[in-house]
């Protein structure tokens, strides 16, 4: 899961980057690179976080600990 | 010999023998490699000289200043800001996909918050496309954009520009979209065009519409303005100029005028 969110925030922080230099410098071309490059690399951030997200819960069934909980350990009160 | 020093419209001229004189000047005085940069500055990258002399010389200035534009820097702050919240939750993805609250601030900052800046950004792109320093940018509209500065009263694109007939932030839009329903789409979808032959299939030599030029959009201003229907003329073929039978430029021939655009004349304030 954690490689996952990672690969979402690499693609969400290159389109915004695609996004914020077509900004700087905007001309019908950085237009075009800012719709069809930056917006989809949010998109596909976005689509796999929730993926991630999904698959996480998904494999937990209900009751189990969460990830930075600690098992309980057997034996012990 | 003497100084001459320039504030806004006039010109300071220090002679030592005739003493300080205040002098205003017109347009064309005042076109000087001073004068030349201070007009270059004052057209302001998201404003085509709506206030400022027409000249061939401030429509070569507004046309450099044309070419690369930087969007408002609310948004650009807001794109910046962005891609650091991104970067941190980069780092901090460990921690924070650990507990409810955290994963919470991971969706907001790597799925909510892009996704809407990005949004902002492009519905902004998209109108800035509608402007006529965007539609000047491609080197292949210079000369129409000197159109609008031309000293023609019969040319209609000067007519209007110089007249503010049309907004003139989006002169080249009022007049090129159609006023159907989905003209606003057809003109973007036209844009798109455009771009693909500026970097792709490049520009044909000579640049022509893709379709006459519809009388509907002259007509969806000129319809129940008095100009209009004051002259008989309108009048008498007004059925065949809402049919579209006969075209607006049938009479009206100059739509830019490229002959005074290439003979530099060009319109001076005075």
């Amino acid at each position: 899961m954690i490689r996952s969110i990672q690969k979402a925030a690499v693609c969400t922080g290159l389109g915004l980057l695609v996004q914020l230099v077509a900004a700087l410098h905007w001309t019908p071309f950085t237009f075009i690179a800012s719709a069809v490059i930056g917006l989809p690399l949010i998109l596909v951030g976005g689509v796999l976080f929730l993926r991630a997200v999904w698959k996480s819960l998904k494999s937990k069934p209900p009751g189990q600990e969460r990830p930075g909980q600690e098992a309980p350990v057997q034996g012990r009160p | 010999m003497s100084l001459h020093l320039y504030f806004g419209s006039h010109d300071v001229v220090v002679d030592p023998r005739r003493g300080l004189k205040l002098r205003k000047l017109c347009v064309r005085e005042r076109v000087t490699p001073r004068s030349r940069a201070r007009i270059a500055s004052a057209f302001a990258p998201h404003e085509i000289s709506a206030t400022k002399p027409l000249t061939s010389d401030g429509a070569e200035a507004s046309l450099r200043i044309l070419a690369a534009a930087v969007l408002p820097l609310s948004l650009v702050v807001a794109l910046g800001v962005g891609v650091v919240l991104v970067a941190m939750s980069l780092l901090g993805v460990r921690p924070l996909a650990a507990h409810a609250a955290g994963r919470i601030v991971l969706l907001v900052g790597l799925v909510a918050l892009p996704v809407l800046l990005s949004v902002g950004n492009l519905s902004y792109g998209v109108s800035e496309s509608s402007s006529t320093r965007f539609c000047l940018s491609c080197h292949e509209m210079e000369r129409f954009g000197r159109s609008l500065f031309v000293d023609d009263k019969q040319a209609l694109a000067a007519v209007h520009y110089q007249n503010r007939l049309v907004p003139r932030e989006s002169t080249c839009y009022t007049c090129h979209k159609d006023y159907a329903l989905f003209g606003d789409v057809k003109a973007k979808l036209n844009g798109l065009r455009h771009v693909w032959a500026h970097y792709v299939t490049g520009v044909p030599e000579q640049i022509k519409l893709y379709q006459p030029y519809p009388n509907s959009n002259c007509l969806h201003c000129h319809d129940d303005s008095r100009r209009f229907l004051d002259k008989e003329v309108h009048r008498a073929i007004s059925s065949q100029l809402y049919a579209g039978s006969v075209s607006c430029l049938s009479c009206h021939r100059i739509a830019h005028d490229m002959v005074k655009v290439d003979a530099h004349q060009f319109w001076q304030a005075r």
